[in-house]
């Protein structure tokens, strides 16, 4: 369906941070906020994880 | 009796609402069991979070587990999908033409080898694990709601 490793990362995070954001938060702004930080957070730290990685031969 | 102070402080679930009501109401659709105890914006949220990850899911060639007694981790996988609700039955049908849980344990049985030819097809899709991830992070997010609608049913969360 998603054949794009940055498109299925981003859509899971935005995915699993809304989930939490209403799972955890009752208002709007705090819903808002969450998913910001928290899906924010997935997606650079992976990038930076990836960027991390990247040096390192796969075998 | 009066309540004390405490008391009158602490979050009241609805008076009709049964926990084991909205626990099975969140195992049958995502989401209900919140609508059920009036948390209806709670509700259609989880529900499209769930339906959203449990099609692409299925869309990126996710597969249903099957218990194989060789592997236990298989359960888990297994429990994992069933929790999702009776949404899980879809992924079954897709991925195994039928309704099954369990790969039989025979070496050469003709329904073991079919059974493994439908889930090696859906191997061989270069998407197969993020469709794998979508399906087990449903199921995982619907034990949260279940769990989440019985605290709220039971008073200890708003």
């Amino acid at each position: 369906m998603i054949r794009s490793h940055l498109l299925n990362m981003v859509v899971f995070s935005v995915l699993v941070a809304v989930f939490f954001a209403f799972l955890t938060q009752d208002t709007r702004k705090d819903r808002l906020r969450v998913v910001l930080i928290l899906g924010g957070s997935m997606v650079v730290l992976s990038l930076v994880l990836a960027y991390v990685m990247y040096p390192f031969p796969l075998r | 009796m009066s309540e004390t102070l405490v008391e009158q402080a602490l979050p009241k679930a609805r008076p009709a609402a049964a926990p084991i009501v909205a626990c099975v109401l969140a195992w049958l659709v995502p989401g209900l069991g919140h609508f059920y105890l009036g948390k209806k914006s709670r509700a259609a949220a989880f529900f499209f979070v769930v339906a959203a990850m449990f099609t692409l899911g299925i869309g990126s060639g996710g597969a249903a587990s099957l218990v194989e007694e060789r592997q236990p981790l298989t359960f888990l996988a297994t429990f994992d999908n069933v929790a999702a609700g009776p949404i899980d039955l879809i992924g079954r049908y897709v991925t195994y033409g039928s309704i099954v849980y369990a790969l039989p344990s025979t070496e050469g049985d003709p329904r073991r080898n079919e059974l493994l030819g439908r889930l090696r097809a859906r191997v061989r899709s270069v998407t197969y694990e993020y469709g794998n991830t979508f399906l087990l992070t449903a199921g995982l997010m619907n034990i949260l709601l279940i769990l989440d609608a019985f605290d709220i049913a039971k008073g200890r969360k708003t």
